[in-house]
Order: structure tokens, then sequence, then C-alpha cells
């Protein structure tokens, strides 16, 4: 959590659907300027989440504070909250700027402030010249300019956005994902939003809240989520993971795949998560490229992609588990084929162990 | 050859069948400018002396009153209440909702006669009112809602329910959110809805006949014109209703079917 002070307080908040949990009871602190990833699979009570911080849900139990007030209570409408929706929500019989004045022309703002707030709104998300056009005129991506600037002119405490990109195609949304680092740099408020894109939650925001189930596992910056993932859920979700199980035992772990080293914790059932960059390949053991690995493993080279800036393999260890490697090793490429036997090898500092569970 | 032979039947038919559907009505409006009391043709003179009868008769204004005042009535109530529902089923999730669709769709699969059977003896034995014009415009309400419901519930289900959470979100309260959200864009459903209800409200004769005691609505006055040997203003009495429920009709049909 950066130092900000705390804007939305999520006390021991839960939310039943009849029979369904969709949100376990949580803690949730959200500081005033921070960018949150709410992040997680379709049903994991993320868009539930959302919902009972800008009030459209009541929590089963808990309490939602905000600014420091009780707002549990409250509907959308008496919280300092914006939402833009899924599908934009946008009203079908106005043009763009009494979209996004509605919220001021409900305030009874004056006429002469709502003109020019709704200027300036129009200029934050370029739509200069849109006035009035009707919404139902506008390409996806405007759509999506005119809810954000509908919800952004009402200056919320915290806007919330409830996947804000997912109907975009990618290239716009890389577009609106720069967009939105800007608008969240220049207004400086406080973003939360919820998606079900990890490569999106890590270019956007500034702490990530994977959720799983209900449940929010991990919580913390793009980079220790992914440097230092506390479940094999999170290792999963976010990047790629190879995950070789084991047992721990007298201080000593060894995985099934033979490889032994200390590690002191629990006698239990573990894992061993390595990403595939931080694996080598090569074809034997005493290649220079290994230089420095601590574990080796003999397989046959099922795959090679080329991804571009890397190369994507699959080995086959004992036939048993398929192990995967992102490497830059362009002229190693050159020297293997599939189906030839290769090693691959890591060093135990870039393997984190886990409980299996 | 044959295709033209071909397609000149068909026209040929197609014409018999729309002179067959329409030449009573026509027949029907020149009757009412007809010189001679039997309704018989050929016609032999024109006049307005028929109108002039009628429309000296209070009768007929008191039963064109009625009408008006039933079918403005009902519109009015129907819509307001039937939409009212329709929101409500809107909400629903859809098992539940079309359980409580087909409750409330009943009364249009009754036949009338029934309904108005059933009305009287309502009226007249449990609640033990008087009949009138308000046990009327009541038991025309219960046929010409399902209208509104189905009209209206077939709009709001592709209504975009995040436009209203949107205005909730944006400070608009429910209410505020209906009016300026939901009833825009549905409008055209809305005042579809309500001109049809009217226009069955308007020549509904066997269930107002039940349960309107002693006076007068139009179809119930022509029924009693009939009774005492025809002149040709019944004619014309015919045609007001014709104009009036044509016209209703015209106008629901037109604006239900037009999309904002």
């Amino acid at each position: 959590m950066s130092d900000g002070a705390v804007l939305v307080d999520l006390r021991g908040v839960s939310k039943t659907f009849g029979t369904v949990t969709a949100v376990h009871p949580l803690q949730l602190r959200i500081a005033q300027g921070e960018f949150l990833a709410i992040l997680g699979p379709s049903g994991c009570g993320k868009t539930t989440l959302l919902r009972l911080i800008g009030g459209f849900l009541l929590p089963t139990a808990g309490t939602v504070h905000i600014g420091g007030k009780d707002m549990t209570r409250l509907g959308p409408e008496h919280r300092p909250t914006n939402m833009v929706f899924q599908g934009y929500g946008l009203f079908p019989h106005m043009t763009v700027a009494q979209n996004i004045a509605y919220g001021l022309r409900v305030a009874k703002v004056s006429r002469v402030e709502i003109d020019h707030r709704v200027g300036r709104a129009m200029d934050l998300v370029h739509l200069e010249g849109l006035a009035d056009r009707p919404v139902t005129n506008l390409s996806g991506g405007q759509q999506q300019r005119v809810a954000l600037a509908r919800a952004l002119i009402m200056r919320p405490d915290a806007l919330l956005l409830d996947e804000p990109l997912a109907a975009l195609d990618l290239k716009l949304r890389k577009a609106m994902q720069e967009e939105l680092r800007r608008i969240h740099a220049s207004t400086g408020g406080t973003f939360v939003f919820v998606t079900h894109d990890q490569e999106e939650a890590m270019g956007l925001a500034t702490r990530i809240c994977v959720m799983e189930g209900g449940h929010i596992v991990q919580d913390g910056r793009p980079e220790e989520i992914y440097n230092t993932p506390t479940t094999q859920f999170v290792s999963t979700f976010i990047g790629e993971a190879n995950i070789m199980p084991g047992q721990r035992s007298n201080g000593r772990v060894i995985l099934n795949t033979g490889i032994a080293f200390a590690d002191s914790g629990a006698e239990e059932a573990v894992v061993s998560i390595i990403r595939p960059e931080k694996m080598s390949i090569a074809t034997h053991r005493d290649d220079q490229t290994l230089a420095g690995c601590d574990a080796y493993l003999s397989g046959r080279l099922l795959d090679a992609i080329f991804r571009g800036p890397h190369v994507h393999y699959s080995v086959a260890i004992n036939d048993k588990i398929v192990v995967t490697i992102d490497s830059r090793d362009m002229d190693m490429r050159r020297r293997l084929s599939i189906g030839d036997d290769v090693v691959v090898a890591w060093r135990f500092d870039d393997q984190r162990i886990l409980t299996d569970r | 050859m044959t295709s033209n032979l071909n397609r000149a039947a068909w026209y040929a038919f197609a014409s018999l069948a729309v002179a067959f559907m329409l030449s009573p009505l026509v027949i029907l409006v020149l009757f009412c400018f007809s010189e001679s009391a039997l309704l018989s043709f050929p016609i032999t003179g024109l006049t307005f002396y028929w109108f002039e009868t009628l429309f000296a008769r209070a009768q007929f204004w008191g039963a064109l009153e009625n009408s008006l005042i039933v079918t403005g009535t009902v519109g009015i109530v129907s819509t307001v209440v039937g939409t009212m529902a329709a929101m409500g089923l809107a909400r629903m999730r859809l098992r539940v909702s079309s359980l409580v669709m087909a409750v409330l769709t009943v009364p249009i699969m009754v036949p009338p006669l029934m309904l108005g059977i059933v009305f009287l003896s309502y009226f007249a034995t449990w609640w033990e009112i008087r009949l009138g014009l308000h046990s009327v415009i009541l038991a025309h309400l219960v046929f010409t809602q399902p209208f509104v419901i189905l009209i209206v519930n077939a709009r709001m289900a592709g209504f975009d329910f995040a436009a209203l959470d949107s205005a909730q979100d944006l400070g608009a309260s429910k209410l505020h959110a209906f009016f300026t959200i939901t009833l825009p864009i549905i409008r055209p459903s809305i005042l579809g809805a309500a001109l049809i209800a009217m226009a069955l409200s308007l020549d509904d004769f066997l269930v107002t006949f039940f349960t309107i005691g002693g006076g007068n609505t139009l179809p119930i006055f022509m029924w009693g014109m009939l009774r005492k040997g025809v002149d040709p203003s019944i004619n014309i009495v015919a045609v007001t209703l014709m104009v009036l429920s044509v016209g209703v009709s015209l106008i629901g049909l037109r604006v239900t079917r037009y999309r904002g």
C-alpha cells in the first residue's frame, strides 16, 4: 500500500447470493491516489467487490467506509465514487454532451459551469468536436471515452472501472491503457479497476489484488506479485510458471524429478515454481549457457515457438512432466531441433518453494 | 406467357380478397348518406338527414361521453399499472418472470363472453357494488392490462440496465432515473401500449354489456338501436366507432414500431 491516507476501507465485507458466496469476508484498504487492479478469473467475485464499493450491492456482512465515513447502507447516488460500467451504460437517447453533463444536471450545477466542465472533460478524454453526436453513432472506443468523461466530470474520490477495456480491440486497448495512466496522473484521483487480463493489471496498476474463489489471495505491487507469488494459483494466473511438486522433510526438499536442496520449513508436500524465462536450455550439461545453474534435468525437446524477442521451448522430462523455457539465445535455437535430447537448468535462487495446495 | 397469366390471376385473387374485407366498411360509410330508410342497394339519393336525427338524440352524446370516459381512464390506468408490472418483471429472474407473466396474461385467453359473465357475478354478488362506468372500467382494466404488460415487457427485454445504474451512480434517485432515463427510452412502447389498450376498451361490447348496468357506451347504444329497428343513423355510430378505434390502433401500431 502506498503512503496516502486510507480512502476506501472494507472491513470484513462479504457477499452471498442465495447459497453462493461471491465474496468471502475480506479486509481491503485502498489509499488515496492508488491505481488498484482487482485481478482474477471470471466468477472470482471481483465485479461483486467493485459493486460493493460503488454501493450497488449491500454486503451480507461487514462495513464499507469511504473517506472515513461508514457508507455501507448508502446507495450509489450518495457515494463519492463513480463507475465506468463494462457495457458503458450510456444513455442512448442523449448526445455525447448530454451524457457527460447528466450528473451535474442532477446536482443542479449552473448551466455555465456545466458547459465549462463538459468542455474540459471532453478535452481530457479527446472527444473534441463530438458534443452533439448521439452516443449511438460512436465507435466502441469513443463510447468508452464518453463513459469515462461522464464519471470523471463528477470528480469522484474513487473512480471505479469494471473491465474498462474488455470490449475494445487490441490496438485500441493499448492506446486506452496509456490514456488511463495519463488521466490518472493528471487528475491525481484514486482508480480501482476490475480485470481478468493480467497484462492489463500489470501495465496499469500501482497495486494488484489477485482474487480467487471470493478471496483476495495476494495483494501487492505488480513486481511483487510476479516475482514472489504466494500461491500456485497466483503464479500461473500472473505470467507462466513451471510447477514441480516435491516433498520437504528434515530441512531438505526433494522434487519428484529427483532434484534435492536444503530448505527449512514444515514437513509437507511442496511445489517449486520457476518462471520460464528463469530456465535455461542447452544440448548438454557442460554448455556455457548453463554456467551458474544449480539444478539440471534431461529431457526431450517437444516444441520450439518463435515469439519475437524470445523462443518458447517445451521439454518433456521423463515423458511425465513438461517444462517450458523462454530463451533469448537465438544461437541455441539454431543448434536445437525438435526431438533432440536436451538439458534444462535453473538456479535455486530463481525458484520459489510454496506449500502444495 | 404463363407467368404473366399466373401473376394476373394472383393479382385478381388478392384484389378480390381485399375487396371482400374492405367493401363492408365502404358500404357502411355510404349508407350514412343514403336517403332511404331501408338499408338497400343501390342508393337512390344522398342526404345528411340521418346525421341530424342522430345528433339530435341525447342518448348518442351520453354514450359517446361514456365511451370516452371509459376509454380514457382505461388507457391511462392500464398503462401506468401495466408499465409498473413490466418494470417489476424485467428485474426478475427469467424463470420467475415467465411464470408471473403467464398468470398475468390469463385474462386475454379467457373468451370475452365468459369474462363478462364472471365480472357480473363477481361485482353483483361478491362485492355487491352497483354496476356503472366504474365497474366497466375495472373490468376493462383486467383484459387490457396484459397487452400493456406484454408490449412494455418486450421492450424491457433489450433494455440496458447499466444505463439505470449509471444514472443512479451519477446521483439520480430511482424515481429521477426512471423519468430521465427509462421513460424516454421506452416511451414509444408505452404510448403504443396505451393506444392499443384504448382501442380494445373502446369497441368492447361483451364485457361492457355485462358490467355497465343501465348506462350506454357506443357499442351498447348501437345494440339498443338494433333492437328497436334499424335506421341508417346506426351506420353513423358505427363509423364514429370505427374511425376512433382504427385511428387509435393505427397510431398505436405506428408508434410502437417506431424506434428512437
